[in-house]
This record gives C-alpha cells, structure tokens and sequence, in this order.
C-alpha cells in the first residue's frame, strides 16, 4: 500500500533522514522503533506531506505522493496523529471532531463518524463540550485519534501516541488500536515504548540516525538481542557475566 | 549584527569595505566644493540625515532585537530642544545640538523602562503610541510655526548643515561598526537571542537593552537637532510624525536590518530613487516608489545587502 | 448638575468606539490567521469609503445599500492583493515574513494613497444622505440617525463574522488555521486557501468601516495612516484571539476617548486614549481579552 525508497528528508536546515526505504502492506500494522531524534518524527512528517523528502519516492498505492500538499495526502486516506497531539485547544471537543471530517468524503459520513468515534471513546461524548486544552493527556490522545478517524483513514500514522501517558491508559490505546486495525485500517506507528508497539506490531523496523537499522516482524524483532538490549533494557547473559 | 561579522580571511576583502566607505567620504567631503548646486547638496543632506535616523533605528533592531515605532519621538525631542535652546535662548548651536541629544536619552530612559517589559508586537505597538501621544501633545502646546531669527537667517549657509548631517552619518556608522566588536556587544546579543537563557547566565538583559536604547536615542536626537539646524521654519510637530519612524525603519529593512551597510544602502536607495521619482515622474511619483518597493521585497526577501552578498558569491563561483 | 452634555457625550463615544471596533475586526481576523499586520488596512477602509461615496454621489446608492456592493467588491480586491502580493511573504519563516509584509504593506499604502488622490482629489468628502443630521431624541440625549444605524451596521456585521466562524466549515477552518496551520493541514483543510479567504474578508470589513467613516465622518486619500494606527491600537489592546474583544476594545477606546474630553479638553482626546492603552498593555501584556499569556 504505502512504499518508501530511498527517501532522504531535512528537518531544519539539517538532514535527517539518509536513504530510507519501507514497506506497508495493507491491513498491516507496521511500526518504527528507534532512539530519540532517530528521524522519526521526520519521517512520518514528510509521509503526512507536512515536509517534502529532498530526495526519494513515497508512494501510495502505486501512485507517487512526496510532492502532494499535507491537505491533499488526507484526501487519499493518509492521516495522522502528530507528535503532542496537536489539537485545537481552545476550541471543543466536538468542534475538534467536525474539524477532522473536513474533506468532502468524511464530512459526508460525519455523522455515522462521530457515533463510531464516541462508541469508541466514550469519554469524548461526556466531554464533547469541554475545550480541548482542559482534557487530561490520555483523553487528549484519545481525542486526537478519534480526529484521525473521523478523516476516513486508510493509512493511519501514529507519532508517539503512548508519550507522557500512563501505562493502564496506554494499554487501553493500544487496545483500540488493534481493534482499528481489525477494522480494515492499515496502521504505522513510531514509538519509543518498543515492548508495547513491538507486540501489536505485525512487522518492525528500526531507525537509528535517520536510517533503518534493522526489520523483521514482530515475534523477530521482540526476540533479537541488538532489540532487547538497546531498546527493550535486558541485558544479555554474555554482558551480565562480563560486567560482574 | 547576528555574531560579529566573520573576519575575512583574504586580505583583500578584509578592507574592501572600509576602502570603499573612505573613498565615498571623501568623495562627500569635496562635494560642496566641486557643485553649487543646491538641490545636489540638499538631495546628500537628506541621504545622511536618513543614514544616521536608520542606523540609530538599526541599533535597536537589529543589534538588540527591538523593534522600536516610536524613533520618531527621539529625533523630535532632539529638534524641539535644540531649537529651543538655539533661537530662543540664544545657546551657540554646537551645546544646543548636544542638548538635544541628550534629552532623547533622558526622555527614552524615562519611557523605555517601564517599555521593555513588553516584548514583540506589544512592544512596537506600545511605543508607536507613546510616539503619537507626545506628536499630538506638542502639537498642542507648540502651535506656532519655529522660524530662524532675521540675523541667523540672513548668514544661513547650507555647507555647515551639509558637513555636519555628513559627519553625523559617519559617527552613527562608526559606533554601528564598533559595538558589535566591545564586550557590551556580546551581552546585548545573548539577550536578544534569548533573554532568559542570558539573565540565567548573570547578563543584566534590562541594562544591555538600555544601553543600546541610550545610543539609539542619542544619535536620534542628535539627528533631529541636524533637522532644526536645516530647516528655516516648521512647526514644532513636524519632526515627531511618525513617517520619520517608518521611512527609517523602512531604509533599514530595504537594506538589510542587522547589517552595517544595510541602513546605509538602504537610506541612500529610498532618498536618491524617491528624489528621482519626483523630479522625473513627478504626478504618479508616489505610486511607482510604492510599486518599486513592493517589487524589492518580493524579488530580494532578504534586503539589498544581501542580495549583493548573494551575487557576490554567485560571481567569485564562476570565476 | 446637567448630566445631559455627559451623557450624551457617552452615546458618541459608543458610535465613534463601534467604529474603531469595526475598523480593527478585520485587522485582528487578518493578524490572527496570518500572523501579518497589513499596514495598509487603513488604505482599504479609505477605499470602501470611496466606493460607497461614489455610488451615493454618482448614482444616488443609499450608502446603507451600498455596502452591498461595497463588501463584496473589497472582498475581491482582498483575493486579488493576498494572491498577487501577500501570499509570496506567507512561505518565508516568521522573522522574515513579519518584516516582508510590513514592507509590502507599506508600498501597497502608498499606492492605494496616490491612486485615491489620482481619482478622487484630496478634498474631504463625506456623504450626506437626506436623513444626514437628524436623529432620535430621547430624554434629552440626540441619537443621530446615519450613527445609530451605522453602530447597528457594526454590531451586524461582527455578529455575522462570528457566526461564520463559529457554524461554518470554512469558519471554522479560519480558526483551526490561526490556532495551529500544520494540524490544520492534516486536517485535509487547505491552508494557503483559508489564507486567501481570511485575508479577502479582513479586507471586506475593512471596507464596510470606510463607508460607515464616510457616512459619520469625512474621508480622503490621507486618512489611511490614521486608521491604520487606530485599527493596530484597538487590535492590540483586544489581544489576539477575539473577535468581539476587538470589537469590545473598540468601543471601549471610543468610551474612554470621550470621557477624557471633559478632564483634559478635546484638543487632548486621542492622547488620553493612547496613554491610556500603554497603561493597560504595561498591566496586562496579553490586552484585555487575550488568550495567551504571555
């Protein structure tokens, strides 16, 4: 469905990225681990259209989106969940809902949306009148993706969704995340919790220094050592008796 | 003024620019002596006062990040007082001009205290009023027109106004040139790149920002004392119209705001096209300086001197 | 004590302060979404005041109806100045793009100045319908028929401009835009589109101001500059972020303006309205109903 080569992306006047190449099938559910300032961000930033790749192709169903403004790539089915959030904080939570059905196609399907979306969530129809901006981290989350959901995604790109929340509340995302993706979306995520994307993921891979440092499926990518000890914080038998 | 300018490695370029400077002054210098032309000596007259009202400006913007609407209120302050003191209560002109300089920078102690606890937009807006509120206010009290008295207008000769505007511009330029190169430099610029990090350091953000509001104000006043000297009879609220903000803030942006050269290029382009516009054009004059303008700043984004900088590059890389 | 002159003297503060309220709408909605300050908004007010006038003077248009053709007209004009002028500073980064539109600003001032004086002159002129100079009076107090209306003019349109931003798609659009462009995007809105529609409307607004000034008021090509400043003052004692605040702030300005007369005389109004501005922003930085703190 979606397929990267040899992308090279700046972010700021510096690189950031240095020749990526990835796949996403259909249905899957594809994740990007990696370190802090690993080009992650950067990544899915130049995927959404919010930064164009200085080199290499992204393509969408066969059909090349590297060029497209951000507001066309979500008219193809290609949303996402930005980093912090990002949401309209003085505006409501259900203004922020009707904003995520914005193209034509989801603002046709508005309504069956927002049911779905608070059948989902059903805080978000407890606070449907509340400002964005007074919400706790986890309902914020929670309300960015419903966002996300309401723009009929095909592809949904998740950045650091578990940042700054609390492992229950994570666990329950994550939950609603498989249960996305059970519904017919394909889904990229970038974390920094491995263990938790590393079990919902399908397949992995790893960017280190803007570059894929690695890939396999999920069982693979949990099982390597390079992933437990520098991602996962095992240390292996080999370390621990030459540390003692 | 970013960092202190790199110092060019090529000894060649390391005095091109000053080169070029001596030769322009000195080519001014002997101005008044080739020509008798009034309107030639009026027209440079003009170009310096407006090097040393956009430099002063610069001080602040581009040195210390302020952007400061009310400049105008010190070139005023300068031109009430040295008037005053000059034709009314017959102060020799040279501690009457100095006066004047000193009372900006009384009056923008006074107010840029309390001001500088504003930032940005607030700031700019904030100043613009206080600049307006004093205009009205003088305009007031001050209704009648100021005119030279019959015996300084019988000896009135432009070449004493013509050196001393040329030798303001070239102080203005000068103390542009060497404070980015003092130590009070390096903590006028921590601050405006970020004044929490600087004052967590032991900079004094508030006194650095004085310090270049004092010289800001200084040659300010001192220009407007320039402007009292020059002209035979105006009202007193002339000089504190905010156009002489604008067209200052103006030149400095046209040239290239934080540069050296930038409120010289600047102020000379605005003055000499302007001028030229009106003599050659003279109906629509207005209107093509506007659509000229509009025209540089959509095809050189970053002023003048950077767009000679750019060339520059450009050239020195087909060579 | 004759409380007449004091309240009456109130009632035109309200009129004159629905007008700087009116002026400044539009300047705030332009600020807001494209974080530009467009300095010749009072260029284009003086503009819609034109337009209006010579509808009035040459076909007779009540000016009240003019703003029919008025707004709509400015609504253009304002598509076609952001799409020729202002959307090429919209890609540059924020120190740059606020200097290259002040400048653009500029140079556009003093076009639109000249281009007023080539057509119309400098003379003053104001418009002077059948119902000019006659009015209400009730307790005493004269309510001006063209600055009543005029008010109820202003307090429609910002109503208006409240409700499109609140119940509309596309308002609601403007709004995303000027909270955070990029989600905005990733909404599928078009951002460079809501540019060009925000500033259209700035400018519309600022076209009904220029006829209700040329209707209470006298305009020429000069009364630009004035606005402008005006306009910066309300907006920025508003804060950002309102719309009825800037509203609010205008009539607030207007108020104040006139009760100053009687301490410090007329001569003295615009003064006390300035001073009185710099106070509030030294005690509040954010204005009076701004959002963020700063």
């Amino acid at each position: 469905m979606l397929e990267i080569r040899d992308v090279e992306v700046a972010y700021e006047d510096l690189q950031a990225i240095w020749g990526v190449s990835m796949e996403v099938a259909a249905g899957e559910i594809v994740v990007l681990i990696g370190p802090n300032g690993a080009g992650k961000t950067t990544l899915m930033r130049a995927i959404a259209g919010l930064q164009p790749p200085l080199r290499g192709r992204i393509v969408l169903d066969g059909a090349p989106i590297q060029s497209l403004a951000a507001h066309s790539i979500v008219e193809r089915g290609v949303v996402l969940v930005p980093e912090g959030r990002r949401l309209f904080a003085g505006m409501s939570v259900y203004e922020n809902l009707l904003l995520g059905a914005y193209t034509a196609k989801a603002r046709a399907a508005q309504a069956k949306s927002l049911r779905r979306v608070q059948e989902v969530f059903p805080i978000l129809a407890e606070r449907r009148d509340q400002a964005a901006g007074t919400l706790s981290g986890g309902e914020q989350q929670m309300l960015a993706i419903g966002r996300a959901l309401m723009s009929l995604p095909r592809l949904l790109l998740l950045d650091e969704p578990s940042l700054g929340l609390a492992p229950l509340v994570v666990r329950d995302i994550f939950e609603v995340l498989r249960q996305i993706n059970r519904d017919g979306v394909t889904l990229l995520l970038a974390e920094q919790n491995a263990r938790m994307a590393l079990e919902l993921a399908h397949r992995a891979y790893i960017l280190e220094q803007g570059k894929v440092a690695g890939q396999g499926t999920g069982p693979e990518m949990l099982a390597s050592d390079h992933v437990r000890r520098a991602y996962l914080g095992y240390v292996t038998a080999g370390e621990e008796a030459s540390e003692k | 003024m970013r960092t202190a300018p790199p110092w060019p490695a090529r000894a060649a370029e390391r005095f091109t620019g000053p080169a070029v400077l001596l030769i322009l002054i000195a080519g001014a210098l002997v101005v008044p002596q080739l020509t008798d032309r009034r309107d030639t000596i009026t027209l440079l007259f003009l170009v310096f006062l407006y090097i040393a009202l956009a430099q002063s400006w610069n001080l602040l913007a581009g040195y210390a990040g302020q952007i400061n609407l009310g400049h105008a209120a010190f070139f005023g302050v300068g031109a009430l007082v040295t008037r005053d003191l000059w034709t009314k209560e017959d102060v020799p002109f040279a501690a009457a001009f100095l006066a004047g300089g000193g009372a900006a920078v009384l009056f923008a102690l006074a107010v840029g205290i309390p001001t500088f606890r504003l930032r940005g937009i607030y700031f700019a807006i904030g100043t613009l009023a206080m600049a307006e509120a004093l205009r009205i206010t003088v305009s007031n009290l001050r209704p009648q027109v100021t005119a030279l008295p019959a015996q300084a207008l019988a000896t009135y000769d432009l070449e004493p106004r013509y050196y001393l505007a040329l030798g303001l511009a070239v102080c203005t330029v000068l103390v542009a040139f060497i404070l980015p190169r003092t130590r009070l430099s390096l903590g006028i610029l921590a601050v405006r790149e970020d004044e929490e990090a600087a004052e967590a350091s032991g900079v004094n953000a508030l006194a650095h920002k004085l310090a270049a509001l004092v010289l800001s104000s200084f040659f300010a006043g001192l220009a407007g004392g320039t402007f009292a000297f020059y002209h035979v009879s105006y009202y007193p609220d002339r000089p504190f119209f905010p156009i002489w903000t604008f067209d200052a803030v103006l030149a400095t942006f046209i040239g290239g705001v934080g540069t050296l050269a930038g409120p010289i290029v600047g102020a000379t382009f605005f003055i000499v096209v302007r001028d030229r516009l009106a003599v050659e054009v003279q109906e629509v004059h207005q209107a093509i300086f506007g659509l000229l303008f509009i025209l540089v700043v959509l095809m050189l984004p970053g002023g003048l001197v950077e767009a000679w900088s750019r060339a520059r590059r450009l050239l020195r890389r087909t060579r | 004590m004759n409380l007449e002159p004091i309240f009456q003297n109130l009632v035109y503060g309200l009129f004159v302060g629905g007008l700087y309220g009116m002026a400044a709408v539009g300047l705030s909605l332009v600020f807001g979404v494209l974080k530009v300050l467009n300095v010749s908004h009072g260029e284009l007010l003086m503009l819609g005041g034109y337009v209006s006038f010579t509808l009035f003077d040459a076909y007779g248009v009540d000016p009240f109806l003019s703003i029919a053709i008025a707004a709509p007209l400015l609504f253009l004009v304002g598509l076609g100045l952001h799409g020729g002028l202002f959307r090429w500073v919209m890609r540059l980064h924020e120190e740059a793009k606020i200097k290259n539109s002040l400048l653009i600003g500029f140079g556009l001032a003093l076009v639109l100045e000249n281009l007023a004086l080539r057509v119309w002159t400098a003379d003053e002129r104001a418009i002077t319908t059948g119902y000019s100079g006659e009015g209400v009076t009730l307790a005493g107090i004269v309510f001006p028929y063209t600055r009543m209306s005029g008010l109820v003019v202003a307090f429609m349109a910002v109503m208006l401009l409240h409700l499109f931003l609140t119940r509309t798609y596309a308002g609601r659009a403007i709004r995303a835009t000027s909270e955070d462009w990029e989600a905005a995007s990733l909404m599928g809105i078009n951002v460079q589109r809501t540019y060009v529609v925000a500033f259209a409307i700035g400018t519309a607004l600022a076209g009904v101001a220029g006829t209700l000034v040329s209707l209470g008021y006298t305009i020429a090509p000069s009364i630009g500059l004035a606005w402008t400043l005006k306009a910066l003052v309300v907006v920025v004692l508003a804060g950002l972020g309102s719309i009825f605040g800037a509203f609010a702030a205008g009539i607030l300005l207007g108020e104040a303006e006139a009760t100053s007369i009687y301490v410090f005389g007329a001569s003295y109004r615009e003064v006390v309205g300035l001073v009185l501005f710099i106070i509030v922003l030294l005690l509040r930085p954010q204005g009076l109903f701004g959002r963020r703190v700063r």
